[in-house]
């Protein structure tokens, strides 16, 4: 039962990827169509499958003994979408003419041909080369400044709005209110491109035509099962809208209304992925999707309509595991059931190299990447991360080697300009490396960890103001890394400006919470603003998530320290003790804490007027710095002199 | 043939002519049009009954004027002669009155005495004058006298007809009322003065002044017919001469005999800007209001009155009193002028130039146009009054009565099929303009523009479209359009200052802008824009004295005094703003934005529970605009302040959502949002939007301080259950046990065998986790108010 009922959804996911390449193609996701055909391709010859499907089959089907064989007009196999499915001739032939000019990204052109059109698949195409058009002159006027060398960018292309809407006075001299509070209260139109012409497009225009379009079609919509395509398709656009505009929740609801409409759009479940900002979010989504997402009837195939069974599902889970953590054991159960399912998709093995590489395991992480190499040795995506693995474990010349390979595959992908960074980041050339960072984010400016690595050069340069803006950008695209959020809270430490660096340590903090090193540094920062209680807090939790509690020498003695500004004397005794006490355990291997631990004993138990216990405590003070050396001498010598 | 006369129906010379000339055409579209049957034939049935009175009055005729006699039997051909103004007009030019009769009164004492009136008009013009003037006021005299007789029907006019078969004049009223236009008329049959007439006319009509002068002097000169002299004057005006037309009037004081030569010239006195000696001409006031006002005594006066204005054309009272209008507002003597534009309009309905002016020009208040409009009585267009109320509703501010607007679109649209009508296009436009659809509006105005690309009425709202979308490249193709084909418009040099003006180049713009008052003073939009060029160079002075100079010029325009009050309160001087506001509010008080900056000026006053109601009132304005209009979202964040200093905090955020929703991002939202979290103790969100906020103006001090504000609070917030640390952390580890695979999962691996994957990692930092949870009370996770919007 349980055999059959496995091979039939692995027929239909193969199924479901084959049309969903299809498909998506012909709408011009590209991404999503890429990734669908490469799943399909992943499970080619899964041998369980094959095996079964043919000896089901033997009866009727005796000519095609194996599957790879069997043709597509085989009545078994589901039907291929054809391009003009749904279509009138007449929107048929307007489609082909908007494909052409949308593959010669002619966006603004494609756009025009469309205007009016009501049938909702190539209302999407229409409202789609509208927002690339104006994604690609907003990216153009920002490339400009990150091309000459500025990291700060925005507030020039800002500016010049504002004087461009400052001229229509009579409109705008209205606002001239509130300006005692407001310095400037201008413009609420950043991000809005001019064609001078009279045609401006932004995003809240474009969401606004859509939501129109939406709305005066809900009816239409809901009675026919044709259009389920185009609708998923429309919630999908809106979703991307929304997000532009930082309006994640509302994002959030059209991605779902997406997919559950169509399943089968990676690049959705990935916008749905960074819609989620907080861990508490991520957990809402979890239970939603376990409980209540329902999958359409009409364009997910088979099994594939039942959430538990969907592929796609289990995958988000994967990717939701990356971001936020959570169950380790769940996470490779499903991990291994994917394994199963697509053994050769590269994208499923680097989620576990990946999974490797978050928790620190860098050998596994790069035996992995290898693999991957092996099996497709000219994919670029991920091998960033590679990348970072061998900066990590300072194998120098493997990534040398794999800088040059990637060059020779295609030196403008952001991916490679990543690993030339590496690299020179590595050999210790850090203005190279940030060159190449910079052309990394040119390419795709969307790219968090380029800006973090950024940030991390120019804090070797001793850069921290560069720093802070790269860090900033960072977590502007993606409010869930924790490394940017560090690296902020570290260059502001360097700056001297606690406060600041306290906020985003428990920042990174939120977003890691069982991290040790996190709570640590909160902690610190909490004791240079002389906030003991916060800092006792923070301590005592990382020592609780620490691995080995009893050996943390360093928490021991900074926890007393803060107990002794808080002026709780027991209990700073105790750590101090307790720090000491770590000594014995590790064999007379001497830490500098243990040595300071004890001579603040040594000196509390002399102002205590315990001479002897003092003097033990000071003559055990052999190594640390000549000062302590010679404080603890001085405490010996006068105990030996008051206690005769 | 005189008892043809009639204004009706007699053809020109020529089909050509016909085709062009003002007065026929009139006459034509009257006979032809089905829905005029009615008044045409009761017209035949009035020209019958003069046909039966013809014998005496010619009779009468004759013995006064002994050398008319048959000469001019054919006479009454002569459209242009025997509807002359002139014609008409001078007939009723009393001796008997002391300074200027009305036509109305001299009507009623023909009334009185035929034979007298007669024998004035007469002993007016003298023997020797065989005018055809005389001959018209005779038969219009029959005409009006026999008016009131009871109405006989078509049956009747042909057995009238019949009864005086062998009648020779009764042919020729058949020809001419069955076959009006078609009718060739013997030109060999005209005397030679006749023919002199024809030919000055056609000439006329044809636009051929130097022959038209050449004749009218040789005629004038024959005949010394006042009347001639009259259409030589025409001439002159037509060339442009106006000096000579004043002249040649006054010579033969016809300037106080004939109103329409007193008309003609005060007119050229106005085209030659003489402003005073044209009032001396046509008096201060209208000398007709009191005597229209007696007239209404008798029943039979008023139907009288009535019969003369039903002649079709615009009665000569509005047009003077129209006349008297402008002359007032080129002496920027604007009360006068929008009494006399009234009265012009009230007078006669059809006097549309003089409604143009009260509603174009900013004369009247939105609520004053639409009383004015409610005063009209349109009744006596017959059946085109429902039409031209709808065509004069669309003209009004469309400021109040927004449904009315649309209903008179919806009936010009749907009944006369007038949907591509210019002024039904524009009625679309403006409104898509004020409700700030500009996209919308653009759409409109290029539709209409491509097959009419000088419309002056539909230009200026294209090209402050175009500013407000800040296209300067297309402004930039308009105007040089524009300057190419029409350099001497102001809208040329209107459209060529906005350029400048969204290119910031104020210098520029304001010499455009001048140059464009100095062709049309009364150019509203330039008027404004020139303004704002000092405005926006803080030239407050002569801001002030310019804006102010626009509230003068534009009485029924609220903006400049809006303007003023904005100025001064950006001067902080809230007692003139007020003032300023309140004067704008009794004018209009619907516009939000007048609302709104009313609303800022009590919020700026500390009086927040006024402003919040303005501001409110101001939101009902908006509220079916497009929400992204920058419009609506001033009100809006004005809205939020307001509600932020009555503290009602959650209310001012519930505001801002809505805001933030639809508009683009803007650092001030921002820096308002987190002052607000940081007011509803909210400090995690409060900083995260201050750091947006910072992130769009890196430069905000008063961002930094609340950043700074809130950042030390953060410092000694107490890190207990509620603080965001230990939140996540227990989230996270309801996360650890949360199942994310479900029970009733069919793809188990005991099924399928991992085959390559490899033995799960030990992670030595993960397993602190059992401890951590040991150490966390079980709670359920704590949702944020807003955090997920699912479904």
């Amino acid at each position: 039962m349980n055999e059959i009922n496995t091979i039939e959804i692995l027929r239909d996911v193969r199924d479901s990827l084959r049309c969903s390449s299809i498909q998506l193609s012909q709408w011009k996701l590209m991404k999503s169509a890429k990734w669908s055909i490469e799943a399909l391709h992943g499970m080619e010859d899964t041998p369980l499958a094959s095996g079964d499907i043919s000896e089901e089959h033997m009866a009727d089907a005796s000519s095609s003994s194996s599957p790879s064989k069997m043709l597509f007009n085989d009545p078994r196999v589901r039907k291929i979408p054809q391009l003009n499915d749904g279509f009138t001739q007449d929107e048929f032939d307007k489609y082909l003419l908007a494909s052409s000019l949308f593959d010669c990204k002619e966006f603004d052109r494609c756009a025009y041909f469309l205007e009016n059109v009501t049938e909702p698949r190539l209302k999407f195409l229409q409202l789609y080369c509208k927002y690339l058009s104006w994604d690609k002159k907003t990216v153009e006027s920002v490339e400009n400044i990150l091309v000459t060398g500025k990291v700060k960018n925005g507030n020039n292309i800002n500016d010049n709005i504002d004087m461009i809407e400052n001229g229509d006075s009579e409109q705008n001299a209205e606002m001239n209110g509130f300006t005692d509070f407001t310095n400037t209260q201008s413009k609420q139109k950043n991000g809005v491109q001019y064609m001078e012409d009279g045609h401006q497009s932004s995003v809240a225009l474009l969401l606004k035509e859509l939501r129109d379009y939406l709305n005066a079609n809900e009816s239409n919509f809901l009675n026919s099962k044709d259009t389920e395509l185009g609708v998923a398709l429309l919630y999908y656009l809106k979703g991307v809208l929304l997000n532009q505009n930082g309006n994640k929740p509302q994002a959030l609801t059209a991605f779902i209304n997406s997919l559950s409409l169509y399943s089968y759009n990676w690049t959705c479940w990935i916008e749905l992925l960074d819609c989620v900002s907080r861990l508490d979010e991520s957990l809402l989504i979890l239970k939603h999707l376990n409980e209540q997402f329902e999958l359409s009837q009409q364009n997910n195939i088979g099994t594939q309509q039942i959430g538990s069974q969907n592929v796609m599902l289990k995958f988000f889970k994967l990717s939701l595991f990356q971001e936020f953590s959570g169950n380790i054991d769940e996470f490779l159960e499903n991990l291994e059931l994917l394994l199963t399912v697509t053994p050769n998709f590269a994208f499923l093995k680097a989620q576990n190299a990946l999974v490797y590489y978050n928790h620190m395991d860098y050998a596994n992480s790069e035996n992995i990447f290898d693999q991957i190499i092996k099996i497709d040795p000219y994919r670029l995506e991920d091998l960033d991360i590679y990348s970072n693995i061998l900066y990590v474990m300072q194998k120098q010349s493997k990534l040398a080697y794999l800088a040059q390979f990637v060059s020779q595959i295609d030196r403008f992908r952001p991916e490679t300009c990543s690993i030339i960074a590496n690299y020179y980041s590595a050999r210790q050339e850090h203005e190279k490396s940030i060159m190449y960072f910079r052309r990394a984010l040119i390419l795709n400016k969307k790219s968090t960890s380029a800006w973090t690595l950024m940030g991390h050069e120019f804090v070797e340069l001793k850069n921290s103001h560069a720093a802070v803006e790269c860090y900033r950008r960072a977590v502007d695209i993606n409010n869930r890394d924790f490394r940017a959020w560090y690296g902020l809270g570290q260059a502001y430490e360097v700056l001297d400006m606690h406060m600041y660096s306290l906020y985003y340590f428990q920042k990174a903090c939120a977003l890691k919470p069982l991290d040790r090193r996190m709570w640590q540094a909160t902690a610190e920062c909490y004791s240079k603003l002389k906030h003991s209680g916060g800092a006792i807090k923070c301590y005592q939790r990382a020592l609780q998530l620490s691995a080995n509690p009893d050996q943390e020498s360093l928490l021991f003695y900074r926890l007393a320290q803060q107990y002794e500004e808080a002026g709780e004397m027991d209990n700073c005794k105790h750590y101090m003790t307790k720090c000491m006490e770590l000594e014995r355990t590790n064999e007379g291997l001497v830490t500098d804490e243990a040595i300071k631990a004890k001579l603040w004993l040594a000196n509390d138990a002399f102002q205590n007027k315990k001479y002897e216990e003092a003097y033990n405590l000071a003559i055990g003070i052999t190594n640390g710095t000549s000062q302590e050396v010679e404080e603890a001498r001085t405490i010996a010598r006068n105990c030996r002199m008051l206690l005769k | 043939m005189r008892n043809g006369m009639s204004p009706g129906r007699t053809p020109s010379q020529h089909n050509s002519t016909l085709a062009i000339s003002p007065f026929i055409t009139n006459r034509y579209s009257r006979t032809v049009a089905p829905a005029q049957q009615q008044q045409q034939q009761q017209q035949q049935t009035q020209i019958q009954q003069t046909k039966h009175k013809r014998p005496q009055t010619a009779d009468k005729d004759n013995d006064n004027q002994q050398n008319s006699s048959a000469t001019y039997s054919r006479m009454d051909n002569f459209q242009a002669i025997v509807s002359s103004p002139l014609g008409l007009k001078t007939r009723d030019a009393p001796v008997a009155q002391p300074s200027l009769a009305t036509p109305y009164h001299q009507t009623k004492r023909n009334n009185e005495d035929e034979s007298i009136k007669i024998n004035k008009n007469g002993s007016m013009f003298g023997l020797a004058i065989p005018s055809t003037v005389r001959k018209v006021s005779i038969q219009e005299t029959d005409y009006r006298n026999n008016s009131n007789v009871t109405k006989t029907n078509i049956d009747d006019v042909m057995d009238n007809r019949n009864d005086t078969t062998n009648d020779k004049l009764t042919t020729t009223l058949t020809t001419t009322t069955t076959a009006a236009t078609t009718t060739d008329i013997d030109v060999s049959e005209l005397t030679s003065v006749e023919r002199l007439r024809l030919w000055r006319h056609d000439s006329l009509m044809q636009h051929m002044y130097d022959t038209a002068e050449y004749i009218g002097n040789k005629i004038y000169t024959i005949t010394k017919d006042p009347n001639d002299a009259f259409w030589l004057a025409q001439v002159y005006y037509y060339k442009g001469a106006y000096k000579r037309v004043i002249d040649l009037l006054s010579m033969d004081d016809l300037d106080t005999t004939s109103i329409m030569c007193q008309y003609l010239i005060t007119l050229c006195l106005f085209n030659l800007t003489k402003y005073d000696d044209a009032l001396d001409i046509i008096g201060e006031t209208n000398p007709f209001a009191t005597t229209t006002a007696t007239a209404t005594d008798a029943d039979d006066d008023m139907s009288m009155i009535q019969d003369l204005q039903n002649d079709g054309g615009i009665k000569i009272e509005s047009s003077l009193c129209f006349l008297r209008g402008k002359i007032y507002s080129a002496q920027n003597n604007f009360t006068r002028a929008k009494e006399c534009f009234k009265e012009a309009v009230l007078v006669d309905v059809k006097n549309f130039e003089a409604f143009q002016q009260l509603t174009n020009k900013n004369l009247l208040t939105p609520k004053e146009e639409w009383d004015l409009l409610d005063c009209l009585d349109f009744s006596e267009l017959g059946d085109n009054e429902t039409m031209i109320k709808q065509l004069y509703t669309i003209c009004c501010s469309n400021y109040i009565n927004k449904e009315r607007l649309t209903e008179a679109r919806k009936i010009l649209c749907e009944e006369y099929s007038l949907g591509q009508n210019v002024d039904v296009i524009r009625g679309k436009i403006e409104l898509c303009f004020t409700s700030c659809k500009y996209n919308e509006c653009l759409d409109y105005c290029e539709k209409y523009l491509s097959h009419d690309e000088l419309n002056t009425k539909i230009l200026p709202t294209y090209i402050s479209c175009l500013q407000e979308l800040g296209a300067s490249n297309k402004l930039f193709l308009v105007s040089h359009n524009l300057a190419e084909r029409i350099p001497k418009e102001p809208i040329t040099w209107y459209a060529v200052a906005t350029y400048y003006m969204t290119l910031k180049k104020i210098i520029e713009a304001r010499k455009f802008y001048s140059k464009c008052l100095i062709m049309d003073p009364f150019f509203a939009p330039a008027w404004l824009g020139f303004v704002h060029t000092f405005a926006a160079e803080g030239e407050q002075d002569q801001a002030l004295a310019a804006y102010s100079t626009a509230a003068r010029f534009f009485p029924g325009n609220h903006l400049p005094n809006m303007f003023l009050g904005m100025q001064y309160m950006s001067l902080n001087n809230y007692a003139l703003a007020e003032e300023y506001f309140t004067l704008a509010y009794d004018i209009c008080s619907q516009d939000p934005l007048l609302l709104n900056e009313m609303g800022v000026l009590y919020f700026k006053k500390d009086e927040f529970e006024k402003s919040k109601k303005y501001l409110n009132r101001a939101m009902e304005q908006v509220s079916d605009l497009n929400p992204t209009a920058k419009t609506a979202i001033s009100i809006q964040l004005n809205l939020v302040h307001t509600y932020r200093k009555l503290g009602d905090y959650e209310r001012a955020i519930k505001c801002f959502k809505y805001v933030l929703d639809d508009s683009e991002k803007d650092g001030d939202i921002y820096l308002t949002l987190g002052f607000l979290y940081l007011k509803v103790k909210q400090l995690e969100k409060a900083i995260s939007f201050l750091h947006k906020a910072l992130a769009l103006k890196p430069k905000n001090t008063a961002a930094q301080e609340l950043l700074l504000h809130a950042l030390e609070l953060n410092v000694v917030l107490a890190i207990d259950d509620d603080h965001p640390l230990v939140v996540s952390s227990k989230i996270q580890d309801e996360i650890d046990r949360t199942e994310m695979w479900n029970s009733d999962d069919l793809l188990t691996k005991t099924h399928l065998e991992p085959t390559n994957v490899k033995k799960r990692p030990s992670i030595p930092f993960l397993d602190s986790k059992n401890l951590s949870k040991r150490s966390r009370k079980n709670q359920p996770t704590a949702e944020e108010d807003d955090a997920m919007d699912l479904e």
